[in-house]
């Protein structure tokens, strides 16, 4: 009885005018959205490589190691294709060098603000909006409107149990939904073939547990549009129901609960805290010249007493000593300043990741919220993608000015310009090496922060668990009204 | 008669369920994008204070102008600007000032706070441009096709009723019915503002009846529109159908396809590759200005601080003229980049303009001063404040500051008088004027126009369909 009922259902929404439009709509939609996406993700790719390749040749071509700056991009993702997430919003590239500490800059949107005025459609958005909204337009009538029609008081003059055709016209709907949308799910990842994107075992794994995710959410929306349908007589009233619940836990609840936690838990601007750490170091470097104005005045004395010739063979003898002296204490006054940078950056981040678990917390009450968090965390474009590069990048920053340091050394010389004056020899501008092209050949590489399938579905699962919670609740609503449901 | 027939489309749409809920929730909406939007300015501009005021406290207690490295200037928050938020969170607040040299702007509030731009904030262009237009389909789907479903409408054509009559009535009485209500919590939302403080300027006042205006006009495009679809269609669902994809493709796809659209003409240079170009430029003169330190002829003097004068006067010149070289470079490819980026907006915007919501969307960034052009305004701002501020460091230290240069300091005896320190509030200050409405205004009539034409072709394209309409 249960396939008999199944099957009804089922020709019930592929026999019905609204099938063709909706499903053309989604097909498009979803096709065009992967092709889109696979057109900007090859556009990112062939940026990233050849601005790295220019950061490459501008390295070998620098004066000296001295004065060696380079900049990491962050490498693009298929998943982006999918779930664009934050990937647009964060900056896409960093300075690394001594002076300067890790900051991600030029976000996609700060370049091109039109794209920011609208953003970019992608697979997420099509599944929280078009999917959520196609599974309440199939099913906020499926009992009442059955009702209206009196097909539910001729079901059930015959022998039908309820929970069997409550159970008929939720796997009925489910099917009459699922089955069409897998095709162009199917077709989009066929695109991705076409198109050559390489995509690793652990992307097809995402890949697959995202579709999941869409599923689990598509069935929660089905489920609440059964429940409704057998919360009302009337199939209009159901359908405003259905659409007003469905703004609010679409488009209503996630903002709301990020606002909320902006509102009560207050961070400080990333302004505020490089004015800060500008602050410790301002007065760290004033602190470095006072010593070494100190240290200079200590050398200088023993050549109070010495002829002019003696003087410039004492300062020749004893200056390569001087000099690295001097060096390491530069060197001291920068590893403090980073020291304080990655203290108050830490500040900054605890209060982040309070107010971020806050706004979390408020948000997933919506099941909207749970899905597009399950997506962004499989996909790697999630909140922390900001600072798992930034980590990336501060590991890879210390390795760099090693090796910089390193090269400096065996080059010879302390690099970068020297000017020297005194009094007995006047001004010497020594400008380093000539022009010429450094060997980079041995630089350590920057290794991207590696996103695996474990990393995405680990904390995705909570978001799944959500789901699945979300439409268990939905359906056991459903099922118990119906339970009590008069047929007539 | 028109008026008896508005009257009861009022009554109808007034006493039913539909107006209750979709009321409720819009008035919910409208008070909350109002309490929030005041809400996020005021932390926005303490955020703004606590800026500056880090800004400066880093100076505290320096004694020498040549010091003052890293200067920041930041974009104010507007209080309108919560309400129509635009392109303001995407782009950078900050701006570090030399005396010479690029500007730059960083740290863009999505960008340092990536949890807002997951879920984006409820403002009014939300409201406006998703919510209401979903709600003006939804009174609309069924003006023509429900009343034939019910059997009224045969009913009221036994009468002599004069067809252009209705359909006027019809469409009146439904845009009353949604727009008239709508005014309460706005009106209620804009007394907020006084409330918690915050003063609106007159121009102010202005664009937030600008803003209410299009909005108004926009919920008309979609009204306009189911009332064409409902008297083109036999039955409500169908409409209703047709008007859902519509409005799937209108407000969520063709705005965010257009850019994408535009971006297939028009081939913008990447920021990656300009900066590139420049990066090498500079490195390049910079390397034939290493060349020309070594020729320095230092003056025949036994005083140093002569000596390192002339050295100073020596660096400046080669600034100066490094300067000059990098500008012409510089301003040849961002005005190539800028006239290129401005060709592809103004084709994503003529694409964008079949779509309500977006022509909405760009009315009202437009008039809030929120639009792709905030940045242009910001960086063009900031760089005639770099003038000042280098007029300002040269008077103080002698010398042009920013760029490659070279500080000497004497070091004196432990007898010499100690130096002052610098009072840093003698910078001048950066003063940000927001984009007037006269500069948006024309952009603004041009949308809204487009929008009022879509009014009046749906409402053409109703009047038509419905004189052939079969009412039995």
């Amino acid at each position: 009885m249960l396939s008999t009922l199944i099957t009804h259902e089922l020709k019930n929404i592929f026999f019905s005018p609204k099938f063709f439009l909706t499903f053309a709509v989604v097909t498009l939609l979803l096709l065009l959205s992967v092709v889109v996406g696979i057109n900007q993700f090859n556009n990112a790719t062939r940026q990233y490589e050849t601005t790295t390749q220019l950061v490459q040749q501008e390295m070998r071509e620098a004066r000296g190691w001295m004065s060696l700056n380079n900049k990491v991009l962050r490498k693009p993702d298929p998943m982006q294709i999918f779930v664009s997430g934050i990937n647009n919003d964060i900056g896409r590239m960093s300075g690394v060098n001594s002076f300067n500490g890790i900051k991600l800059t030029n976000s996609t949107y700060s370049d091109d603000p039109i794209y920011a005025l609208f953003r970019f459609v992608d697979f997420a958005f099509i599944v929280t909006v078009v999917f959520s909204l196609l599974a309440i337009l199939f099913t906020y009538d499926a009992i009442n409107g059955e009702a209206e029609r009196g097909t539910l008081q001729l079901t059930f003059s015959n022998a039908v149990p309820r929970t069997r055709y409550i159970i008929g016209k939720f796997m009925g709907a489910w099917l009459g939904l699922v089955i069409p949308l897998l095709l162009p799910i199917l077709l989009s990842l066929l695109l991705l073939l076409v198109w050559n994107v390489s995509m690793t075992s652990d992307h097809w794994l995402k890949l697959i547990s995202l579709f999941g995710a869409a599923l689990l959410y598509l069935t929660f929306f089905i489920a609440l549009g059964i429940f409704l349908s057998t919360t009302t007589k009337r199939s209009s009233v159901s359908f405003l129901f259905s659409l007003v619940i469905w703004v609010c836990l679409v488009f209503i609840v996630p903002r709301a609960g990020a606002t909320v936690a902006g509102q009560v838990i207050n961070v400080p601007t990333v302004a505020e805290i490089e004015s800060q750490r500008d602050t410790f170091s301002k007065d760290r470097w004033m602190q470095y010249e006072k010593v070494m104005s100190d240290k200079w005045k200590i050398r200088n004395e023993p050549t109070q007493r010495m002829t002019k010739e003696e003087r410039e063979a004492f300062r020749e003898e004893k200056m390569w000593e001087w000099m690295e002296e001097d060096d390491r204490d530069r060197k001291q006054v920068q590893i403090d300043i980073d020291e304080y940078t990655k203290k108050v950056n830490e500040d900054l981040r605890n209060k982040k990741a309070e107010q971020e678990r806050f706004a979390f917390t408020l948000s997933r009450f919506s099941p909207t919220s749970a899905f597009q968090l399950a997506a962004m965390n499989l996909a790697g474009t999630d909140i922390a993608l900001k600072t798992r590069y930034e980590d990336a990048l501060q590991n890879y920053r210390t390795i760099f000015t090693t090796y910089k340091d390193k090269k400096q050394k065996e080059s010879g010389g302390m690099g970068g310009i020297r000017i020297e004056m005194n009094s007995d020899a006047g001004i010497k501008i020594d400008t380093g090496r000539e022009r010429g092209v450094l060997d980079t050949s041995d630089m350590p590489r920057f290794d991207h922060p590696i996103h695996t399938f474990k990393d995405g579905i680990t904390p995705a699962i909570i978001d799944f668990g959500l789901l699945g919670i979300f439409s268990l609740v939905a359906f056991s609503g459903a099922f118990v009204r119906f339970l009590q449901y008069d047929v007539r | 008669m028109i008026k008896l027939i508005v009257e009861k489309e009022l009554r109808d749409l007034i006493g039913s369920t539909k107006f209750a809920i979709t009321f409720s929730i819009c008035s919910v909406l409208i008070l909350l994008s109002f309490y929030i939007g005041i809400k996020n300015f005021q932390i926005a501009q303490a955020q703004y204070e606590a800026s500056k005021t880090a800004n400066l406290r880093q100076y505290e207690g320096i004694t020498d102008w040549m010091r003052v490295q890293e200067y920041k200037i930041f974009l104010p928050p507007q209080p309108l600007a919560t309400l129509i938020n635009g392109i303001s969170n995407d782009i950078g607040r900050t701006i570090e000032v030399r005396g010479r040299g690029e500007l730059r702007s960083e740290d863009s509030r999505y960008g340092d706070d990536p949890i807002f731009a997951m879920f984006r904030f409820l403002d009014l262009d939300f409201i406006f441009s998703i919510v209401l237009s979903l709600f003006a389909i939804l009174f609309g789907y069924d003006l023509i096709n429900g009343e034939k479903e019910r059997g009224t409408l045969r009913l009221t054509f036994s009468n002599a009723v004069p067809r252009g009559y209705y359909i006027i009535s019809k469409f009146v009485g439904s845009y009353l019915a949604l727009a008239v209500p709508l005014l309460v919590p706005i009106l209620i939302g804009v007394l907020f503002l006084p409330a918690f403080n915050i003063a609106l300027s007159g121009e102010e006042w202005l664009k937030l009846t600008l803003i209410v205006l299009a909005g108004l006009i926009s919920i008309g495009v979609f009204l306009a529109l189911a009332l064409f679809v409902s008297a083109k269609t036999e039955r409500s669902s169908t409409s209703f159908l047709v008007l859902l994809s519509l409005w799937i493709l209108t407000v969520m796809i063709v705005p965010r396809l257009s850019v994408v659209g535009s971006d297939l003409f028009v081939n913008v240079p990447s920021v990656d590759e300009i900066n590139s170009q420049k990066s090498r430029f500079m490195s390049q003169i910079w390397n034939e200005d290493r060349t020309k330190m070594n020729g320095f002829v230092p003056p025949k003097t036994e005083n140093m601080q002569e000596v390192m004068n002339a050295f100073n006067k020596f660096m400046q010149n080669l600034a100066d003229e490094r300067e000059k070289k990098f500008n012409e470079l510089t301003a040849r490819l961002n005005e190539d980049r800028m006239n290129r980026q401005a060709e592809q907006q103004q084709l994503a915007m003529f694409f964008s303009g079949i779509s309500p919501s977006a022509l909405f969307t760009l009315a009202a960034s437009e008039v809030t001063g929120t639009s792709v052009r905030l940045e242009q305004q910001y960086l063009a701002q900031a760089k005639n404040y770099q003038q000042g501020y280098a007029k300002f460091m040269k008077e103080k230290t002698g010398m042009n500051t920013g760029g490659f240069s070279f500080v000497f300091r004497m070091v004196t005896d432990d007898n010499a008088e100690k130096p002052k320190p610098i009072n840093i509030g003698e910078v001048p200050q950066f003063n940000f004027t927001p984009l007037s409405v006269a500069s948006g205004i024309g952009y603004y009539i041009g949308y809204v126009g487009v929008m009022a034409a879509f009014n009046l072709l749906f409402f053409v394209g109703a009047f038509i369909s419905f004189k052939k309409y079969d009412v039995r």
